[in-house]
């Protein structure tokens, strides 16, 4: 698991002097005893004057703005603590100070937590401004609106001392936005006015949907910074077809064919073949983004987990079960006056609403159980060379976070929105470690990523394509 | 007086590496020194990109060299400084800060949505309904019916003569008041004689086994043929279904990204409002049906009246108004009655 002293000894011989000097800035408490000697018997060696070690005492004074050559190491090892409950919760040999981030384990194994430290306060007037003004010019301003809601998360996120950043173009997301927009459109009516072009419509998509899938990881990727390093996608078209168009080919099916046999019995086998082959899709997609995403020039890599993905939905399953439960008796209440009435003539008006009840109970009940465990098997499988990453997430706690959340956005009619973002997002992004074997600032690598055309961006929000990292 | 300076971090753009600097401003340059005194970056102030101030997390600058600077602002004033420096931040962002202009945001937001809501979305649905393809309209009310077929509805199993004679007054009454107006009739049956008549996309009216028989006066029986060829005529079907895509998008734009789920909550609460209204428009072109054919509202007041019965047996009289699709039954027969006379 972690490296041996020699292979330690090793790199740091062939660190720069600079580089010893900044890890030796980190203090000695980021270290080991034994990464500590061996890192001092280096600069010894190469005769690099012994560094002090950095100032951690939470007591210390921030230094002045105006000292001489204040270096900002101290203000900046401390991130600021958001004062707020709903934030992961730790197993006990993890509960450090706020202040220090990483963790030591027997030879320099390095664990950081990620930090959140959006209020909804704050969210809730950057959400209420980007409303109006979106409302005001007749949804033009969302591509504005939405840049900025990312910007808000991404530079609350913390890592090692230092905040994501979000780049992008909200001119190209207006413009991915329209042409998701015309597709969706398309793919809506272009049935009801005939077969054939219901058929071209989807083979278009099918055509195109690939292409636009990876321009949207790209975009999104792109447009992400970590430590002045842009993130990027790197996959190849062919590669994205093979991939994708299955999946999306899939997706389409049961629709195509209930509508080419007007629903005669056709629509349950493909639909069954969707259901069985759900899981898979699902993985094969999130295992397609984790291959391909780099960073500082580096892959990250993602071991395929089909098996546990079958698992996590099986069970899951039973959960959707007693969602559905709970859902029929409610449906059953509801249902029983309106079968009963004689003038409500709209039933496409109560398929929308049993459908709403169905799903607003399957989000609650089942959502936060799919979502943790996913998210566990997801993130103990990526890595990005000797950086392993994993999450505490949990289904209880994050159960317990959505159904406050629902119950607080609904009584309140809406307006509690903003506070629930920003609680899911600080669990989601608290319950997230980052383990390597050398200090995560020791880290340098290089940068070659340029920001595309946005066109899949939007495209990827209208159809509902989970981007998230 | 001497220039305030900060302490930062800086990225090269190529290398991880976090560089811990000082910066100031000076006479609109950003300029960026290392501890020891070496200066890095001088850059015009205009030419950084300036991340938005936000309560919790530092300033970014993004500068032309690819560099971009890590400026922490806990005491806000490396923000005093750039603002001195000329500095302008977005009109948003000043609104966002102040929140009684916050609260006046609010408040504006929700008359733009009441706006929209009770005049924007309807008017726009109708002209959208109105101005929309009959072959496409005709193959949204094939479709609906298809499902219906599939998952709800039996064929009819009333006596063939009777459907002939009910089918043949409504023709002729329809002709006379609404000539032109394509519509089709179909019988079907749905439960243990569920009590029901509907009105799809595309002029089809499905009227329901139940409804005959629980009507028994077949003057009853035109008058809700009559309400549903309202709903043919006035296309409340097509603009109920825009009505709750464009209900739909608004919900998405206020609560998009949290979940689809959440966000259709407002969606099935704010389409019940609009078949309320459809509801009150159909029943008037009911009592001018009826009064064409030389008869008066009575029948269909009457069939109110067994409505009535049939609800307080059933006990369901006391569902709250906003949660149902029809205007309750006691709204209705205060409105005929006054038709009546």
């Amino acid at each position: 698991m972690s490296i041996t002293e020699s292979q330690l000894r090793e790199q740091y011989g062939n660190a720069s002097d600079e580089e010893l000097l900044f890890l030796a800035r980190q203090g000695s408490s980021q270290y080991t005893d034994t990464a500590w000697a061996l890192l001092r018997e280096e600069m010894t060696r190469r005769g690099l004057p012994p560094t002090p070690e950095a100032q951690r005492s939470e007591s210390s004074e921030e230094p002045r703005a105006d000292a001489p050559v204040a270096l900002p190491l101290a203000r900046w090892g401390e991130v600021p603590d958001s004062g707020i409950p709903e934030r992961c919760e730790k197993s006990s040999d993890e509960d450090l100070p706020a202040l220090a981030e990483s963790e030591t384990s027997p030879l320099t194994r390095h664990v950081a937590s990620a930090r959140f430290t959006g209020r909804g306060g704050e969210y809730f007037r950057i959400w209420v401004v980007n409303l109006l003004v979106t409302l005001l010019t007749l949804g033009l301003y969302s591509a504005w609106a939405k840049v900025r809601k990312a910007k808000y998360f991404r530079q609350n996120t913390w890592l090692d001392g230092h905040v994501f950043g979000y780049h992008g173009n909200p001119v190209a997301i207006l413009r991915g936005r329209l042409l998701a927009l015309v597709l969706l459109a398309a793919y809506t009516w272009a049935f009801q006015f005939s077969n054939r072009a219901g058929l071209l419509t989807v083979t278009t998509l099918c055509a195109v949907g690939p292409w636009l899938f990876i321009r949207a990881q790209r975009f999104a990727l792109a447009n992400t910074s970590f430590r002045g390093l842009r993130f990027g996608f790197r996959a190849r078209a062919g590669e994205a077809y093979g991939t994708v168009l299955p999946v999306l080919a899939l997706w389409l099916l049961p629709e195509v064919t209930e509508t080419l046999t007007s629903g005669k019995g056709w629509f349950s086998i493909p639909a069954l073949v969707l259901g069985l082959a759900f899981p898979w899709m699902h993985h094969r997609l999130k295992a397609f983004q984790r291959r391909n995403a780099v960073y500082g020039g580096r892959q990250f890599t993602f071991t395929s987990a089909t098996g546990h993905f079958y698992a996590v939905y099986i069970k899951g399953f039973g959960l959707v079960l007693v969602a559905g439960v709970v859902a029929g008796v409610v449906i059953a209440w509801f249902s029983a006056w309106m079968r009963e009435s004689p003038t409500v003539r709209s039933w496409f008006l109560e398929t929308l609403i049993y459908g709403t009840i169905a799903g607003l109970l399957v989000y609650v009940v089942a959502g936060p159980y799919y979502a943790a465990r996913l998210q566990q098997i997801v993130w103990s499988r990526t890595r990005l060379g000797d950086i392993r990453f994993r999450t505490e997430i949990q289904a209880l706690p994050l159960f317990r976070l959505v159904l406050k959340n629902v119950a607080l956005t609904v009584l309140t009619c809406g307006l509690y929105w903003p506070w629930a973002a920003v609680a899911l997002a600080r669990y989601r992004v608290e319950c997230v470690r980052v383990e390597s074997d050398v200090p995560l600032s020791a880290l340098a690598a290089s940068l070659e990523t340029h920001p595309g055309s946005a066109a899949g961006e939007g495209a990827a929000d209208a159809f509902g394509i989970d981007i998230g990292l | 007086m001497s220039t305030p300076t900060f302490p930062a971090f800086r990225f090269d753009g190529r290398h991880a590496e976090a560089l811990p600097v000082v910066l100031r401003i000076e006479n609109a340059y950003v300029v960026v020194e290392t501890a020891e005194g070496i200066e890095l970056e001088r850059e015009r102030l205009d030419r950084a990109v300036v991340s938005e101030p936000l309560d919790h997390a530092p300033r970014l600058l993004s500068l032309p060299s690819g560099a971009t600077l890590e400026v922490p602002d806990a005491d806000r004033g490396f923000r005093r400084e750039l603002e001195r420096a000329g500095g302008r931040l977005s009109l948003a962002v000043r609104l966002q800060g102040w929140w009684l202009a916050v609260v006046i945001a609010l408040a504006a937001l929700v008359a733009l949505l009441a706006a929209a809501y009770f005049k924007g979305l309807p008017a726009a649905a109708r002209w959208v309904a109105f101005a929309l393809p009959p072959r496409l309209e005709a193959r949204m009310g094939d479709q609906l019916l298809a499902v219906l077929d599939k998952h709800y509805v039996r064929p009819s199993r009333l006596d063939p003569v009777r459907r002939r004679r009910i089918s043949e007054r409504f023709s002729r009454a329809a002709a006379a008041v609404a000539p032109g107006v394509a519509y089709r009739l179909e019988f079907r049956t749905v439960g243990e004689n569920g009590v029901n008549a509907l009105a799809l996309p595309g002029g089809i009216i499905i009227l329901l086994d139940g409804l005959v028989e629980f009507a028994g006066d077949e003057d009853g029986v035109l008058g809700v043929l009559g309400h549903e060829l309202g709903h043919v005529v006035h296309k409340h079907s097509a603009r109920e279904i825009l009505q709750s895509v464009g209900v739909g998008v608004l919900a998405s734009l206020l609560w998009g990204d949290f979940s689809g789920m959440a966000a259709s909550v407002p969606v099935a609460l704010g389409v019940l409002r609009y078949s309320r209204d459809s509801e009150r428009e159909a029943d008037e072109f009911a009592v001018a049906f009826l009064r064409a054919q030389g008869l008066s509202a009575r029948p269909l007041y009457e069939f109110f009246i067994k409505v009535r019965a049939l609800e307080s047996r059933l006990g369901v009289a006391d569902i709250p108004d906003f949660l149902s699709t029809h205007p309750s039954t006691e709204e209705r027969l205060e409105r005929l009655r006054r038709e009546i006379r």
